[in-house]
């Protein structure tokens, strides 16, 4: 192990430590931070029951399914928009407008229209992911040497070949970029739709945790919210790296 | 001359700029004849013109007058292929996945140009770097790789846009050797543009020789000389400076006009 790897361990079973010494010393309360065994315990438990997985699994559907939507949508409708100057213009409106609302402040609209399952949880889910990914699509696409696509035409290439072979892998480092912060506002926009109209999901069961003053459940929620967080990161540096290998940093 | 393979007559360009429309001239009444096979230099001061041509002959730019004719139809095929100054090479693909660009969108049977990739990859002297990204590669090696792609279309004509300029001199002057031999071994037409005086009579066979924006042919000059060929040969200087003169006229009037 290096140096700098010892320095993180160590400050981290330091605090959890320093942490789980002052709960059974009696010197914090774990109404309100439960110590970091009491939190396992919570997560062995949950587990086992089948509680946890369950949550997961609701929730990772919901997470997924808006996830792939929004990146699709985002990334044709950014490759077209950064290429196609009428697309952009007819975009523009919409992507200014919607671009700086709270995702979240569009949920109980979408309620409204799609009821109060699943759908309007992932609608809400898909529009935030959109958004950020149709962005840096955009970007993308506009950071291409522009005499990358004179050569493409140069030899040969027709409009969809460029398309296919210079503007979609020149935008890819973008893309990426976008579906990163997608996947951040994908964990977050499935919790605060879990917290109304649902009896399911990772999302409903920390709040009803701290409904019921479950601390320590409200604590094994959060943990398995990180775990997924870094999950997602891993993946989509993982792909990334296989998509991208020439961006090799 | 009945080897002719490409007849301007009277070609002009008018760029407009940007939003107020202003307009440009760039090249005024260009007459040239090229010659199947020859190695033609345009040599002219820094913004006559001479990118604006090569565009107009690759068919990237329409002229805004006069017209321009291969005297080869062949079947509608691309008689051109060009290598930029910056390389334009595909930063997301390898050495040998850049040099199949172009029989790829072509739809040329994989196994065809993969064998024909190869060829041009020892041709360029590029063995042994078939897989790695351009971003590994030396300034050199990428023009490298930008020659063997351009060639990978088979076209007829080949059209440079200052190929070297933004080489080392050492480099410089072991890839002018290289583009000159692979211009005798693949009897390839070249159109090469340069604003270097020792370039053009290292590589010429004919020069021509620009005037200041709107770009003019301004005088050809033949090099009948041996190559290889040395700048410190007599008949050499004699051109060098016989060129150096019609250019320094010129020079004089673009720094005139930028005044
Ligand atoms: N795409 C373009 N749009 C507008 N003006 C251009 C464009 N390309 C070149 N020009 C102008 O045309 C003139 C000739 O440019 P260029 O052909 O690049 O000269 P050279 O290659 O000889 O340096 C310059 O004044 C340049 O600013
Ligand atoms: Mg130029």
């Amino acid at each position: 192990m290096t140096r700098s790897t010892l320095r993180k361990v160590g400050s981290a079973l330091f605090i959890l430590v320093v942490w789980q010494v002052l709960v059974q010393t009696g010197n914090l309360n774990e109404l309100f931070l439960p110590a970091p065994l009491s939190v396992l315990g919570a997560i062995w438990t949950m587990t086992l029951s089948g509680k946890l997985p369950w949550a997961i699994l609701v929730s990772l559907n919901r997470v997924v399914q808006g996830f792939v939507y929004g990146a699709l949508v985002g990334i044709v409708l950014g490759l077209l928009a950064g290429a196609i100057r009428w697309v952009e213009d007819v975009l523009d409106p919409w992507v200014a407008a919607v671009y700086p609302i709270p995702k979240s402040a569009l949920f109980p609209l979408f309620m409204l229209w799609f009821g109060l399952g699943d759908p309007s949880k992932i609608v809400t889910i898909t529009v935030g992911v959109l958004f950020l990914v149709l962005v840096n699509t955009v970007t993308g696409v506009k950071s291409i040497n522009p005499l990358l696509l004179k050569a493409a035409v140069d030899l040969g290439a027709s409009r969809f070949q460029v398309f296919l072979k210079v503007i979609l892998p020149g935008a890819l480092p973008n893309i990426f970029t976008g579906l990163r912060l997608g996947a951040g506002m994908a964990l977050i926009l499935v919790f605060i739709t879990e917290i109304e109209a649902t009896k399911a999901g990772l999302g409903f069961l920390l709040w009803e945790s701290f409904q019921l003053l479950e601390t320590k459940d409200v604590f094994a929620g959060v943990v398995m919210f990180g775990v997924l967080g870094v999950a997602s990161t891993w993946f989509l540096q993982w792909l990334e790296r296989v998509s991208c290998p020439w961006a090799r940093r | 001359m009945d080897t002719r393979l490409l007849e301007l007559r009277d070609v002009t360009k008018i760029w407009s700029i940007g939003r107020t429309g202003e307009q440009v001239p760039a090249l005024s009444s260009i007459d040239l004849d090229v010659a199947r096979g020859e190695f033609l230099i345009l040599l002219g001061p820094s913004g006559c013109g001479k990118s604006t041509l090569l565009q107009i002959i690759a068919g990237l730019e329409a002229p805004s007058g006069g017209r321009l004719r291969f005297l080869r139809g062949d079947g509608g095929r691309k008689l051109t292929s060009m290598v930029f100054q910056e390389y334009a090479l595909f930063p997301w693909r390898t050495v040998l996945e850049n040099v199949v660009f172009g029989p790829e969108v072509r739809k040329v049977p994989r196994a065809t140009r993969d064998v024909e990739a190869q060829r041009l990859v020892e041709l360029v002297k590029l063995r042994g770097f078939e897989h790695r990204y351009p971003h590994e590669l030396s300034g050199g090696m990428r023009q490298r790789v930008a020659l063997a792609r351009a060639l990978a279309n088979d076209p007829e004509i080949l059209l440079f846009d200052e190929p070297l300029a933004a080489l080392d001199a050492q480099t410089r002057r072991v890839l002018q050797d290289e583009l000159a031999r692979i211009w005798a071994e693949t009897g390839k037409t070249f159109i090469y543009v340069t604003h270097s005086l020792q370039e053009a009579v290292l590589l010429g066979g004919r020069i021509v020789v620009m005037t200041a924006r709107p770009g003019r042919v301004k005088e050809i000059i033949d090099v009948r000389l041996p190559r290889p060929r040395s700048l410190t040969g007599r008949q050499e200087a004699e051109i060098l400076e016989r060129l150096d003169e019609l250019l320094r006229d010129e020079v004089k009037r673009t720094m005139e006009s930028e005044r």
